[in-house]
This record gives C-alpha cells, structure tokens and sequence, in this order.
C-alpha cells in the first residue's frame, strides 16, 4: 500500500526531451491508468516509477521518501511485462516464487505464498510446467501471480493485454479489477486501450507527447474533456469536431446554420463545436442543425452508426441505439442535444459554461 | 478406428499406395545424400581403421598382414602412449577451460554499450582467423630468449631467474602450446557466447531486477541457463578439435623436449608419417576416436538433464 508522488519528473535522452515536468499524485490503493497514443511517454514513465529508466530531473515519492536514486530492488514495486518477461528456463511454481528464492526466505513460506497465488489465479494445476507450455492467458496469470507473490507496495502494469486475444483481453480486464478490488493496492496501469482504461480506473492520466492532457476519472474524461486531444482520444468512434465561427450569443455552423448558446461565454472568434457520436439524434420533425446523405451504415446489433455527409461540413458520425431502419442514400436531418455539446477555442482547450 | 489413423506415414494419394512402396520412399529421397556421405567419410574411415588391425609399415619388405590386435597390444605397454595420453588430457583440459572462462569474460564485456564496440567485436575475432602454423611460429618466437621478449619479461617480473626459453624446459613445457592455443582459441568462445548473450532479452534482466535480483544472482540464474546450451555444445566442439590439434606442439615444441609435450595427435603424426608405421599410428587413432566419442556421449547427456530451454 503506497502513495507515489511525481514532482515535476522530466525524462531526457540526450537533448531530446521525452518526458518535461510532469506531476502527477497517485493515491494509496488507487487504480490509476496512463493512456495515451505510442510515444507519448506513458511506457517510459512507469519504467521511470519502477526504477528501469533512470529520472532525468524531479522528484518521485513514494510513501514520503524519495526513491529517484534507489534499484528496483529496493523500491518494492512490482511490474507486469507486456511480454511477460517469463523466466523461460524455470516452471511456474519457480518463476512465480523466484523473488523469494532470491530473497532465499523459507521453502515452506515460499511454496505457500506461491500456492494462494496460483489458487486466487487458477494456475494450481500448471505449477509444474514451463511457460513454453502455457497459452497466452495463463501466461499473462504467472506474470501477474508473480507479482503477488511478492505483496509489493504497488504493481505496475505496462500493456498487459496487448498479446492477447479479443475475448481472452475482456476476460483478464475482468481479473485484474478483481484482483485489484481484493488486494486493495495502488496499481498504475499503462495501455493505449481507452477500453481498459474506461473500464479499470479509478483515475485516467491522458498523456500526449511527454505532458499530461488531463487527469480525471473516466466519466469526468468522457463528460469534460479539458481539450481537443482529450476529446478525441477518449470515446469510440471519435467525437464530431469541427471549426465554426462565434456570433452573437451563439455559433454559426459550416453549414451557415446559426446555433444559439447562450449559456456560454464566448470570446474568440474562432471555435470548435464538438459532439459525441451519442448526442445526435435523427430530427424527425424539423431541420435539425443540418441535413446530409446517409453514406455508411454499421450495425452492431447493440447501435447502429450512421456515417452522413453533409456539404460544406463532411463525415458526421452518429450513434443511435438498436438497429434503425436506414439505407445508405438516404436523406436525414440531424438534431444536436444540445447540453452536451463542448466548445474548444483556438488553442485546443475547453470553454466551460458561463466562463 | 478409421483407415486413415493406420496409414503410415509418408502416404500421399496417388503415390506408392503400397505399403512396400510407402515404406521405402523416404529412403529414395535420402539415398543420394547418404551415398556421397558414405563416399567420402566412411568408406575412408573404414580402410583407417582397418590399418590398425594389420602391420603396415611403408618400409617393410613384406608389404601389410593382418595382425590381429597386435598394435593395440603393444600400446599397453608402449610408455610413450601413455605420457602423450597424460599429456592430452592436460592439453585439452587447460586449454579449453582457460578459452571458455577467458571466452566468457571477453563475450560479458563486449555486450557492454561501449564507444567503437562493433569494431572491438570485429577485431576480437582475428587470432582465430590466423592459421595453426602461424600462430605456433609466432609463439614459438616470442617465447625464445634470443628474438622474443616473453623470457626477459619474465625475468623482470621475478617469475624466471634467467631469460631461458619456456618450451626447453620439460616440466614447464607444455604451458608454451597452451598459452598459443588459449590466445588462439579464445575469440571463438567470445563470438559464440556473445551471440548468444544477445539473444537473451532485456526484458528478463528487468523482470529479475524488479523481483531483486543482484548482479550475480542474475548472472547465475538467467545468464547461465540461457547460456548452457551454447557452453554445451561449443566445449564439445572445442574440446573434439583441440584434442586433435597436432599443429601448435608440432610447431612450437615438435613433442620435445624429451617427449614432454607429445600429445595423442603429434605422436599419430610422427608414428605415421616420420616412422612410417601407418598401422601403430592408425592403432593410436582409434583410442582416440573412442574416448573422444565416450566424451562427446556424457557430455550430450550432461545437455539433456541440464538444458530446459
């Protein structure tokens, strides 16, 4: 159980800055994820947490002592690989026990901790084997039952499920938020998945190009995206955006279509409108806010997504529940609901209501 | 149990749908390679050993007679055998245990991250690609008190009290192939086992260094392992070609002095080729042949209960 504290981290390789003055708190028993596109520095970050990479600038705190010259060893982290990064040569009983035969604690203690981990991740039948003659799942399990072994104050996550499959990825989400849910430990979680991360975290890092976009719990990332990338990395498909013009206590679409929005302060000249996919309907009585051809349809059994060209403006996504009776060519009107609508000013970042 | 369970394997449709045909297919197919195989190996290998069962002496009137095991009765009490069998052991033993802890230290250093690193690597490799003769001579050379500098080294450093030549003195004389033959063979235990040092992944180094192992712990317990395999089989090859390497004592020492560095392959090579005894040579042959073959079978199985990978 352990706080983990970064004072304005920085990452260098050279005189190429990775990572610049970064802060971050992590909670005692949070379940913290670092998303982001590849490259934004979220692997290099928690390697920086776990003591891998070496800190370029800053502090990190964990549980009020400054741990940036400490080894790995010394911190009481422990890490799950992407690759697993099994021991290839040991079965699993011994790679799920090797820190305590490191340790050279008791065999009696040993076969104990690493019987309860095998028992809470069903791996008590392939104690005897090697990891060559495991599936993928029960792969990722030892190299998760090899960090429970050791009781560490945190476990970090870098990717875990990017191996597998579709179905066995949903499956092992499923484990970790209960493994979390029982242990109860801080756990920082990287993915690039938005999936996992909406799904495991207490708290979302959205990370891009070395800086932290925002940080905020799943529905405050989803509800009040902080800027334009968060808004277009956080929900599936993307948010609609596009540049409009402000008017007097409103916005005029690309359409040329007036949208009155009183309820907000706007004093650039320039905006983007953004909308999800969701908070379009189809107007069945009136104009909407704009008019277009139906282009593609995808049905999910669950939504249907309808792709609409509208001239002068583009692709507009919209998401409606069930399947709806509609056919590509087809001419629709669509209506915004308009509470949930997010305004970003020319510098990318949000414009809340009444400021 | 259907039909197809119990057709031997190697049945397509269409081809052989005999049984006879089936079963001697794949020895069509492997019939040219063993043929040239047997053409070139054990054919001559045969007439070789066959030597050993007759008295075949290129300067006798009578031309070769079997014998029987004659040849190998006199090597019982042939003391000449049994000092260049010792000395083998030595020979062989010393040099490649010397090359493979060298090998490994140089193989650990050189997958350190270091400024001209790849040219090193290259370089490391050149004593290896210098002939045997070349390298006994140049040896041979450096350890003779006249043109070489070794001896007066020596002398300085207190280890001789005069610049004498190492290869003239019988209890010390077989130290002179060796030192050749460690300078010579080290660089292939470097590119062998650095090759395999690079195959091992980072990640596993990180996993042990977060479950807290030291530097020694992960050289023993994940360098080693992943490595055994390698070691197996070059020290197996190493020690094979050492054991057969006439040239540097030949060169350096020619068995001398006083049959102090005769090991099996130069006393094969006088016998044969300066006393023209192809049968007692041929005789000394086979011993060799098979305590190298009774090596190379408990070093195989040493593989198999120690190798997990």
């Amino acid at each position: 159980m352990a706080t983990i504290t970064l004072n304005n981290i920085a990452k260098n390789y050279g005189a190429v800055e990775v990572i610049s003055g970064l802060d971050l708190d992590i909670f005692d028993g949070e379940f913290v994820v670092l998303v982001g596109p590849s490259g934004c520095g979220k692997s290099t970050l928690l390697r920086m947490i776990a003591g891998l990479e070496s800190i370029s600038g800053g502090d990190l705190v964990i549980d009020a002592e400054r741990v940036n010259a400490k080894p790995p060893r010394d911190r009481d982290i422990a890490m799950v690989f992407q690759s697993y990064a099994l021991y290839p040569h040991m079965n699993v009983e011994r790679n799920m026990g090797f820190s305590m035969e490191i340790r050279k604690e008791k065999k009696s203690l040993k076969t104990d901790r690493v019987g309860k981990a095998a028992t809470k991740l069903g791996l008590t039948p392939f104690l005897d084997r090697l990891p060559k003659a495991l599936s993928g799942g029960q792969r990722q399990r030892v190299a998760m039952g090899r960090a429970i072994v050791r009781n560490p104050k945190a476990f970090l996550f870098d990717e875990p499920l990017s191996n597998l499959d579709a179905a066995l990825r949903v499956g092992m989400r499923l484990e970790i938020a209960r493994l979390h849910r029982e242990l109860g430990t801080t756990m920082v979680y990287v993915t690039h998945d938005q999936v996992e991360a909406m799904t495991l975290a207490d708290r979302i890092v959205v990370m891009n190009l070395g800086n932290i976009e925002q940080v905020g719990t799943p529905i405050e990332l989803y509800e009040k995206p902080a800027n334009l990338f968060v808004a277009n990395f956080i929900g599936s498909p993307t948010m609609n955006i596009f540049d409009c013009s402000f008017a007097n206590g409103g916005i005029i679409l690309p359409n040329g279509t007036f949208l009155p929005l009183p309820a907000y302060a706007i004093s650039d000249q320039q905006v983007s409108l953004g909308i999800r996919p969701e908070h379009i309907q189809i107007a069945t009585n009136g104009p909407g806010q704009c008019q277009g051809e139906v282009e593609i349809v995808e049905r999910l059994g669950s939504d249907t997504m309808i792709y609409t060209n509208v001239s002068g403006w583009g692709l507009l996504v919209t998401r409606l529940n069930g399947t709806m009776d509609i056919k590509i060519g087809d001419a629709i009107a669509l209506a915004f609901d308009q509470p949930h609508i997010h305004l970003f000013n020319d510098t990318g970042a949000a414009i809340r209501v009444g400021v | 149990m259907s039909t197809t369970a119990r057709r031997a394997p190697g049945i397509i449709p269409g081809r052989f749908q005999n049984w006879i045909g089936a079963v001697f297919e794949p020895y069509l197919y492997l019939g040219p390679a063993i043929i040239l195989i047997a053409l070139i190996m054990f054919v001559p290998l045969v007439i070789g050993i066959s030597f050993a069962f007759q008295n075949y002496t290129l300067i006798s009137s009578t031309g070769p007679s079997w014998t029987g095991l004659t040849n190998f009765e006199a090597l019982i009490d042939d003391k000449r055998f049994w000092g260049a069998a010792r000395n083998t052991l030595f020979w062989a033993v010393s040099s490649v245990s010397l090359q493979f802890f060298l090998g490994l230290g140089l193989a650990l250093l050189l997958n350190r991250p270091f400024f001209g690193r790849r040219i090193v690597q290259a370089l490391v490799l050149l004593p290896w690609a210098v002939p045997g003769f070349l390298t006994g001579l140049t040896w041979a050379w450096l350890f003779n008190p006249i043109i070489g500098p070794i001896s007066h080294w020596m002398v300085a450093l207190g280890l001789f009290e005069q610049p004498d030549n190492l290869l003239a003195d019988p209890q010390n004389a077989m130290w002179g192939p060796v030192i050749a033959n460690v300078w010579f063979g080290v660089p292939f235990f470097a590119v062998t086992l650095l090759a395999a040092l690079q195959s091992i992944p980072d990640e596993l180094y990180e996993a042990g260094a977060m479950d807290g192992a030291s530097v020694w712990q992960s050289f023993t317990k994940i360098t080693l392992p992943f490595l055994a395999p390698m070691i197996a089989i070059t020290v197996l090859l190493r020690t094979i070609w050492v054991a057969n390497f006439a040239d540097l004592v030949y060169i350096m020492t020619g068995g001398g002095p006083a049959n102090s560095t005769q090991i099996l392959p130069t006393y094969i090579f006088t016998t044969a080729f300066r006393k023209l005894d192809f049968g007692y040579a041929s005789a000394i042959s086979v011993v060799l042949l098979l305590l190298l073959l009774l090596y190379a079978g408990i070093l195989l199985r040493m593989r198999q209960t120690l190798v997990k990978i």
